[in-house]
């Protein structure tokens, strides 16, 4: 039984392609048969995240104009055996692909993988239309922030006028210091506005940036915080239930500096 | 007497039809009383639509002129396209005819989902919505908006004139809230009330004030 998941925020730069890739990577470590598809053509960065730049040969829009076989353009992760990607091409743009081009080709693709990730463009145009066209699940990615989270609302209505029901939220880049201080949005309020099912809470780590230049997701390290809570969404959509992490202990001389404070 | 003046409301502003036989002058100075005597029809930023197969060039002009003054926008077309207002199923145009008390029972429109950014809900009913407004949303009604949550949107009652509309909602805290024609802000820092609120006019203010259910 396969799964299609679409991985769409509305706004750009929360980390839709972060998280495709580390829930990609994740879902492979766990022995799954997994497809990532970039539909972000024209600003194509999954292989990237992944390391996979230099071994593309075919892309997604030779696959749906019928140049070539989609097994073809497949590209297997260097690392991990069972995961696969299926670029975008970096010339076209989103007009290249069109809806029931990719629900054809996830048609195909289903007999051969347990999941098939496509990363959705920003945006809720044609590109966004395109990459949900053929989604079970969708997953809004979303930041602590009144932007990030007016867009997600956005797109959570769009999602359901596309008829889609099963929808799951990521919050990424917390910072939990700011949020204790009520700089920054906190989980109860972003859920009393989108109010769908949260699966993640990612905190703002700079490993994710390191990670990225060197094409390994946060998610293979294990001294990472993110990593962790990414291990966690995988364990989540996998059907296990897992407590959310727990924001990291204050340092020595934070809490010395919140004695002296108090005294 | 009959009427040298009529004015027939549409729901993008207000169409004047003139007795044919009266003089321009008589004209003029029915629609300048009407201008002066503070006739609520007559709010600033109103576009008035006239025919102008009824009058010369010349004549158009002084009537152009006559609006401005008084703040109003003039057109001679009249809104053949859908008109601003127009709900989503169009029924016909006019809603307010001078003199006619409407007031026709309309069934209240039931939205039994969140309304998310981006979405609208426009009816010349009344509104009651099982769920949220969130920010990005808008209410546009010609009736009173009940909402069973919280209300972050953009919410306007009695979009067609009716100043007796009101909007209850469990949690009151619209980035806008209009009320016939009248536009409030809430205060930037708002104390949060526990109970639901309810706003409506008084005095020619919209006013927020608690109240049970």
């Amino acid at each position: 039984m396969c799964e299609i998941i679409v991985i769409t925020s509305g706004k750009g730069g929360v980390g839709k392609t972060t998280t495709t890739a580390n829930i990609g990577v994740g879902l492979a470590m766990r022995g799954n048969r997994v497809a990532l598809i970039d539909t972000d053509t024209g600003l194509r960065n999954l292989d990237l995240l992944l390391g996979l730049e230099n071994r593309i040969m075919y892309d997604l829009v030779d696959v749906t104009s019928g140049r070539v076989p989609y097994k073809k353009a497949l590209v297997r992760h260097k690392k991990f055996e069972t995961l696969y990607l299926l670029p975008t091409s970096q010339i076209r743009d989103k007009s290249a692909v069109n809806p029931e081009q990719l629900v054809q080709l996830c048609n195909e693709m289903k007999s051969d993988f347990e999941f098939i990730i496509i990363d959705c463009p920003a945006g809720i145009e044609q590109g966004f239309k395109t990459a949900i066209a053929a989604a079970d699940t969708a997953i809004v990615v979303t930041m602590p922030e009144i932007a990030a989270v007016r867009d997600a609302d956005k797109i959570i209505g769009e999602l359901g006028r596309a008829d889609k029901e099963n929808i799951k939220l990521i919050v990424n880049r917390i910072r939990p210091q700011m949020v204790e201080k009520g700089d920054m949005l906190d989980m109860p309020d972003i859920n009393e506005i989108l109010s769908i099912e949260c699966i993640g809470q990612v905190p703002d780590d700079e490993y994710v940036v390191t990670s990225t230049n060197k094409g390994e997701p946060a998610i293979t390290m294990k001294d990472s915080l993110a990593g962790q809570a990414y291990r966690n969404i995988v364990g989540r959509i996998c059907g296990e239930s897992i407590p959310f992490l727990k924001p990291p202990k204050e340092g020595f001389f934070t809490r010395l500096k919140r004695l002296f404070g108090m005294l | 007497m009959k009427d040298v003046v009529k004015i027939r409301g549409l729901k993008s502003g207000l169409q004047l039809l003139f007795d044919k036989t009266a003089p321009f002058d008589a004209i003029k100075d029915a629609i300048l009383e009407k201008l002066t005597t503070g006739d609520k029809f007559f709010i600033r930023g109103t576009t008035v639509f006239i025919d102008k197969n009824n009058f010369s060039a010349e004549e158009i002009e002084q009537l152009r002129r006559l609006f401005h003054r008084h703040g109003m926008l003039f057109s001679e077309n009249l809104p053949v396209t859908k008109p601003k207002f127009s709900p989503p199923p169009a029924p016909p145009a006019p809603v307010v005819e001078q003199q006619v008390e409407k007031e026709k029972v309309k069934p209240t429109l039931v939205v039994n989902r969140t309304l998310r950014g981006g979405q609208e809900v426009r009816t010349e009913s009344s509104v009651l919505v099982f769920g949220n407004v969130n920010p990005g949303a808008q209410i546009i009604a010609g009736g009173s908006i009940d909402i069973r949550g919280t209300c972050r949107g953009m919410v306007h009652a009695g979009a067609f004139g009716d100043q007796t509309a009101c909007i209850v909602a469990d949690k009151l805290r619209p980035i806008q809230i209009r009320i016939a024609d009248l536009i409030a802000r809430p205060p930037d820092n708002m104390k949060s009330a526990v109970q639901a609120e309810r706003a409506s006019i008084k005095n020619g203010y919209i006013v927020f004030e608690p109240i049970l259910r």
